[in-house]
């Protein structure tokens, strides 16, 4: 870490991507699914889980904690965390980060969750209802809290610097980015950032069972279908993806390859299931991620957008692009690969990143799993891939208790 | 079941309790090493403890759960299971 006089000269570069995802395990089996828009949503199946009324799902399926993560940390974490440490291995070897020629004070992670590890926690508050206190193991203090995952992976991997939580709702994948690239601004040469999420156990679909946003659909192919007259609600998934955001000029000196720029953040509150006011907030967000990325709507090449599901939050999401971005928010592509596999609370807007990404690294938007028939003024990527040359892609992120946010992403020759 | 724990039920007990994997003739040539350097945190010492007051229906006395060594803390636990049979 280096003190710094001119943080506006600190660009946050992305050097490294992992993910753990219902469509895939491995960044690159997750963009193969993603870009041919392969459906993977399922019954879940999870035990215990195959009886609530919420039915679909994007469950990550081949996925060994045993085989990524050491037997120690397993015993001390919800899968929520052996994603995210997973995902973070992903990113940091993707990345090819020097950790042992860092200081550890120059690294540090932040992540975001919204679940929690819900699967640990209602293991041990059994023993505690069933067995008494004493049955109660000691790491349930530390394993189901929303925090686990950022102490797990930074002392795992040994990193001392900026370490931060952010609890804000399903934005908060967005949130966590921006903290890293605020973190990098203010000295921090790496932040290992992210979100994963884990709530396909009882405990947590039981949590979800009073949200009249989840989808209640019992067939796979009508459970998620944002933007279309069908749409009847969302579907959940787990997974994480994990990135790591590297200071500019030091990610230049060491020849890593820069998949891309975090380059503008805006975020707002308008209240709890409020989906008709959230077309201000969220237009608002956005205005402010394109003032912060100094960027004119028109060079918004796509957006990857929330996609709720719910009829209401639909039109104010079509809307609030259409405010913030004028005419040409009905030209831009939009797209939401989510309706594949999920949407997977924080880390939602976190793998929408990683897509978002790899779309202007291959060129081409990836498609909308399920959807087809679009009842919105939008020019929604449905079907199958479209070839395109992105250089500055918009996401948006909504959380059912009100927050909206949106960030900008600069390709990597874009001028962030 | 032994009413003195040895090298080798504590062992059994790390791998259950904070899933590390350690020798326990390791730990009986070196009653002084630290479960720090096998990668035991004070919570999984905490769960040990737990386990065992559990498994002997008698609460271990306290300092235990603070103990540095593994040569200590059978120490301690057989002392307390001898004084509390």
């Amino acid at each position: 870490m280096t003190a710094v006089k001119s943080t506006r000269n600190r660009g946050a570069a992305v050097t490294g991507l992992g993910v753990i995802a219902p469509n895939g395990v491995g960044t690159d089996a997750f963009w193969k699914a993603t870009r041919e828009g392969i459906a993977s949503l399922d019954q879940i199946s999870r035990e215990g889980s195959e009886h609530f009324p919420v039915r679909i799902g994007g469950q990550v399926r081949g996925f060994d904690p045993g085989s990524m993560i050491e037997e120690r940390f397993l015993v001390q974490t919800d899968r929520f965390t052996h994603f995210a440490m997973a995902s973070a291995d992903l990113a940091l070897d993707d990345a090819k980060l020097p950790v042992g020629d860092m200081s550890p004070f120059a690294v540090g992670v932040v992540t975001a969750a919204g679940s929690g590890g819900g699967e640990f926690g209602q293991r041990e508050l059994q023993q505690l209802y069933g067995k008494g206190p004493r049955y109660v193991g000691p790491y349930q203090s530390i394993a189901w809290f929303y925090a686990a995952s950022t102490g797990q992976v930074s002392i795992r991997g040994g990193f001392k610097g900026p370490c931060g939580v952010v609890a804000n709702d399903e934005a908060g994948g967005l949130d966590a980015l921006a903290h890293a690239r605020r973190s990098i601004r203010r000295g921090a040469d790496a932040v290992v950032a992210g979100a994963s999420e884990a709530s396909l156990a009882p405990y947590s679909i039981v949590c979800m069972l009073g949200w009249d946003e989840v989808s209640r659909a019992r067939d796979a192919g009508r459970a998620y279908l944002p933007f279309t007259e069908d749409a009847c609600g969302f579907a959940p998934g787990e997974g994480g993806a994990m990135l790591v955001v590297e200071e500019e000029g030091a990610a230049r000196r060491r020849g890593v390859r820069i998949r891309g720029f975090i380059a503008g953040y805006g975020s707002t509150f308008t209240g709890p299931s409020r989906w008709e006011r959230s077309r201000e907030g969220l237009a608002q967000a956005i205005r402010v991620a394109l003032e912060d990325a100094e960027c004119a709507p028109e060079e918004i090449d796509v957006v990857f957008a929330d996609a709720l599901g719910v009829p209401e939050a639909d039109r104010a999401e079509a809307l609030a692009i259409a405010d913030a971005l004028g005419p040409h928010g009905t030209r831009v592509p939009v797209t939401a690969p989510k309706t594949g596999f999920g949407r997977v609370h924080c880390a939602a807007p976190t793998l929408d990143v990683v897509a978002a990404l790899l779309s202007m690294e291959h060129r081409v938007v990836p498609p909308t799993p399920y959807v087809t028939d679009v009842c919105h003024d939008l020019d929604l990527v449905t079907r199958s891939s479209r070839p395109a040359e992105p250089r500055t892609a918009l996401v948006l992120s909504r959380g059912l208790m009100g927050c909206n946010a949106a960030l900008v992403l600069r390709g990597p020759e874009g001028d962030y | 079941m032994s009413s003195q724990l040895s090298y080798a039920e504590l062992a059994t007990l790390m791998k259950r309790c904070a899933g590390l994997t350690v020798d326990p003739d390791l730990m009986r040539t070196r009653p002084d090493s630290t479960f720090e350097e096998y990668g035991l945190d004070s919570l999984g010492l905490l769960a040990i403890v737990g386990e065992l007051e559990n498994r002997y229906g008698t609460p271990i006395e306290p300092g235990a759960e603070s103990c540095k060594t593994p040569g200590d803390f059978l120490d301690v636990i057989n002392t307390s299971l001898t004084s509390g049979a």
